[in-house]
């Protein structure tokens, strides 16, 4: 623990050794390591991939007794989609909820290890989780629009943070980017629970990035959606990607192979099986388990 | 593959379905539902036969009366169901509206005849202004010292209507300080700007005071609804306008008619004001425009009926519920007595648990549900309060009464049978009523909201301040409100505080001995005189209940009003 702190405290931005450290003794971890110098290598070399912003580092995770999370080791790059995949229970929420310390709302779970956003590890005494949670935003699984009005809820965000300036405009914008502008610009006080579904989840992602987080976590946001729908939204979320880093847990392979730049392969017990480019990852995985998985053989 | 013969008789009376038991449970439900309404009710209908005694009047009254009144408006009620909802519901509201703006009127007019005066109601509301204005014009220019407007929020009302350090509580702190052995007057003070306007050589005269504070406030928030509705300043501007033209109106014309000016101004406020909105609203609309018939067609056959009742000389019951007894003390004749006065001691005990109880309940609602660790030593803390709330809940009232009594009474020394201590004793019996219920209320808005807000980078207190509580609200009025139900007719704590057996003047303010309408109608059971013990009784338990009736209809329409609004 105390080593570990030690490295990081010294070495922040280069994270190539005490990746290594940290993940020799684990079996899987071989693909790890090259992955790190690999994103590494090309930050360097072409600059066309971001730095990495968020870093986990040995991230362990208790639900009381149980463990969700196992030594988890991941940079994840700016500015690309990033997805989760993996069989139910394997700790892709609870990853997601690291990062933006949703956790910390949750009794009974406690998190080992740290985790950094652009250099700072958000689990040190003086982070404060609601000044993280304004950079990182996040949007859920199950639709959950307040219910108040259309413009309300997109301006929720703003309006907490005083940014209140321009606030007519700001809500146009993010209503236009999360592609809902056009169905709801004439009712804008109309109560966002009378919206469908997907409408919501549109609703929900406008309000997301109407703040204009850095990252956006998103938790299966399609998992209840029609195809029309999930496709738009994954259309929204290419396009959020240039300007945000996205990170998105989906169960539909298609989905992350489609718009995802990365892919990281959880597997029941909590860790983290492979990170690697999506291509890669579903092409020629370097585990068999994770080859199993994406085949269907194995879930 | 289908290897089974079809069978026929799977739907049918041969199936292995059996619905008999369920069948039988219904019915069982069914009839002790049926048993205990009906037996409510019957109870119900021979307390008010006592309190009406409709049997006393003459036949050809009632039959007067069932003829220009009961048919018609039977008749219209019959038409409205059957065929035109909108002008039933019309009917409702154009019937409903006025009474409750009469309740109003007549629950100011008390406030002004009792407890203050129109100056000092004046006052009041102006430093409240002031202080209101205070605190939103510091927002305005130090938005972001957060400290500061609390300091602010909290010593502008002080200020302006306390003044430093506050009289009110003088003889509180004299009080203690004596106990204490000191003499500790608090001769020096700054005073407030209520005891300023008190104090001016020249005040305006009543009306024009009830205009400014009164009618022109309420007339603003209506113009502003309509306004709102209707997407028009012109139609703001017209109720505003409108209103002023007939107080003013009223106000000359008023005493040759023989009303007041302050009940003219009071009735177009509350009754008038109100209606005229909606009639106008409906008549614009066209939609149910023949609901309005209800109302007219019943002041047409009352004023039909009175007339031919007179000619005819035709007696009414001799109800022991009339206008006399509501606006009279009891006294040692039965035909006399009346339930006034423990009926505004009753309204100032209301309001006295609605300024503690209510913030007090709703705030350690809030502290418990949002803010209580549930986990560590301090959650097995937290646990072991909120169950002894659960018990508190079931102490018996008289336990209460004693808890006041050694409290308020022998400890601090307040007046006994005060309405304040009355006020503070039913309050501490329906704290853990109002808890439960307004957790119960915060509990029910959904986690997945807390968590949207959260991952918005809410703070706690924004969550719930504009997530939970707007939720929550019609949830936790309704449950406070069904409370205060239970605190009005609450006898046995009154009677442990030494309230006033019986009274023959209202409370002027809340340090005065006080009776209540529950402990009043307990005298009246044990009076000698079997007239006091049948029929004033009655007519004491038919206004209990009328004014319970009231408050519960209050907090169904409250939570009807918010349900699915959103
Ligand atoms: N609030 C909680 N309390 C206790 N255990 C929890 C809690 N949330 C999750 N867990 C446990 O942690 C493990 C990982 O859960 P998590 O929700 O992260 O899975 P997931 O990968 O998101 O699954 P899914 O794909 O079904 O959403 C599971 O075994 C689950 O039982
Ligand atoms: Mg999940």
């Amino acid at each position: 623990m105390t080593e570990n702190e030690m490295t990081s405290n010294e070495s922040t931005e280069s994270t190539s050794t005490a990746e290594a450290a940290a993940s020799s003794p684990d079996p899987s971890g071989d693909p790890l390591v090259e992955q790190s110098i690999d994103v590494e290598g090309t930050n360097e070399t072409t600059g066309t991939t971001g730095k990495p912003v968020i870093e986990s580092r040995d991230l362990n995770v208790f639900y009381g007794e149980t463990q969700a999370l196992q030594d988890v080791n991941l940079a994840i790059p700016e500015k690309q989609v990033t997805a989760m995949i993996g069989p139910s229970g394997c700790g892709k929420s609870t990853f997601l909820r690291c990062i933006n310390r949703m956790n910390d709302l949750i009794d009974a779970a406690r998190v080992e290890g740290d985790l950094y956003f652009e250099g700072k590890n958000v689990y040190d005494d003086d982070v404060d989780p609601v000044a993280l949670r304004r950079r990182i935003g996040m949007v859920f699984q199950h639709p959950n629009p307040f219910p108040k009005s259309i413009y309300d809820n997109v301006a929720y965000g703003l309006q907490i943070q005083n940014q209140t300036e321009n606030l007519d405009e700001k809500v146009e914008t993010a209503l236009k980017r999360a592609a809902l502008w056009d169905e709801v610009k004439d009712q804008l006080d109309k109560s966002a629970l009378d919206l469908s579904g997907g409408q919501q989840q549109r609703l929900c992602i406008a309000r997301a990035i109407a703040v204009d987080p850095d990252v956006i976590l998103m938790d299966e946001p399609a998992s209840a959606l029609d195809p029309i729908a999930t496709s738009k939204i994954e259309d929204l979320i290419e396009e959020l990607a240039e300007e945000y880093t996205v990170v998105i847990v989906t169960h539909n392979m298609q989905q992350a192979a489609r718009i995802s730049d990365k892919t990281a392969v959880f597997l029941t017990g909590g860790e983290l099986v492979e990170f690697d480019d999506t291509d890669k990852i579903f092409e020629n995985p370097d585990s068999q388990r994770v080859e199993d998985y994406i085949t269907g053989k194995f879930g | 593959m289908a290897t089974r013969e079809p069978e026929t008789g799977w739907h049918g009376e041969q199936s292995d379905v059996n619905h008999l038991r369920g069948r039988a449970f219904e019915a069982t439900c069914l009839a002790l539902t049926a048993f205990g309404l009906v037996s409510v009710l019957l109870l119900l209908l021979f307390v008010a036969k006592d309190a009406f005694r409709p049997l006393s009047a003459d036949t050809g009254w009632l039959a007067t009366y069932a003829a220009t009144v009961l048919v018609p408006l039977a008749a219209l009620g019959v038409y409205y169901y059957r065929l035109d909802e909108p002008a039933g519901e019309v009917a409702y509201v154009t019937s409903g509206l006025p009474v409750v703006g009469l309740l109003l009127t007549g629950g100011f007019a008390v406030l002004f005849i009792e407890l203050l005066s129109v100056l000092e109601w004046f006052a009041l509301l102006i430093s409240l202004a002031v202080a209101g204005g205070l605190i939103v014009a510091h927002g305005r220019l130090r938005s972001k010292a957060a400290l500061e407007r609390l300091a602010v929020m909290f010593l502008a009302p002080i200020l302006t209507v306390f003044g430093l350090p506050p009289t009110e509580f003088n003889w509180f702190v004299t009080d203690a300080a004596a106990a204490l052995g000191l003499d500790f007057g608090l001769y020096y003070r700054v005073i407030s700007l209520r005891e300023a306007i008190m104090l001016l050589p020249f005040v305006p005269t009543d009306w024009a005071m009830l205009l400014l504070t009164l009618v022109l406030p309420v007339a603003g928030a209506a113009g502003w609804f309509v306004g709102q509705r209707r997407d028009s300043r012109r139609d703001s501007l017209a109720v505003v306008g409108i209103t002023t033209v007939f107080a003013v109106l009223g106000v000359v014309a008023g005493p040759l008619l023989g009303i007041g000016t302050d009940i003219w101004l009071l009735l177009i406020t509350f009754a008038i004001l109100p209606l005229g909105v909606y009639v106008e609203g409906v008549v614009r609309r066209g939609e149910g425009v023949r609901g309005l018939a209800f109302p007219v067609i019943a002041v047409l056959g009352v004023a039909v009926g009175s007339v031919v009742t007179g000619v005819l000389g035709f007696a009414g019951p001799e109800s022991w519920l009339d206008w006399g007894f509501l606006t009279s003390a009891t006294s040692r004749t039965a035909a006399d007595a009346g339930i006034y006065p423990a009926m505004v001691g009753s309204v100032m005990m209301i309001i006295v648990i609605v300024l503690t109880t209510f913030p007090v309940g709703v705030g350690a609602a809030i502290y418990l549900e949002e803010y209580a660790p549930s986990t560590g030593l301090m959650g097995k803390f937290v646990t072991l309060i909120e169950i002894n709330i659960g018990n508190l809940a079931g102490v018996p009232s008289v336990v209460y009464g004693l808890l006041g009594l050694a409290l308020f009474i022998r400890i601090l020394n307040w007046p006994q049978g005060s309405v304040i201590v009355a006020g503070l004793a039913v309050g501490l019996l329906i704290l853990p009523i109002v808890i439960i219920s307004a957790q119960e209320a915060i509990r029910s808005v959904p986690d997945s909201l807390r968590q949207a807000s959260y991952g918005m980078g809410a703070t706690r207190w924004q969550t719930i301040r504009q997530v939970v509580l707007p939720e929550a609200i019609p949830g936790i009025l309704t449950g406070t409100i069904l409370a205060l139900g239970r605190a009005i007719g609450e006898t046995a704590p009154l009677l442990m505080i030494g309230a006033a057996a019986s009274v023959r003047l209202a409370p002027n303010s809340f340090f005065d001995v006080a009776s209540m309408m529950p402990r009043q109608i307990f005298t009246w059971s044990s009076e000698l005189d079997p007239a006091f013990r049948h029929g004033v009784l009655a007519a004491g338990v038919v206004t209990l209940l009328a004014v319970l009736l009231v408050m519960n209809a209050t907090a169904i329409v409250i939570r009807n009003r918010y349900q699915r609004t959103g």
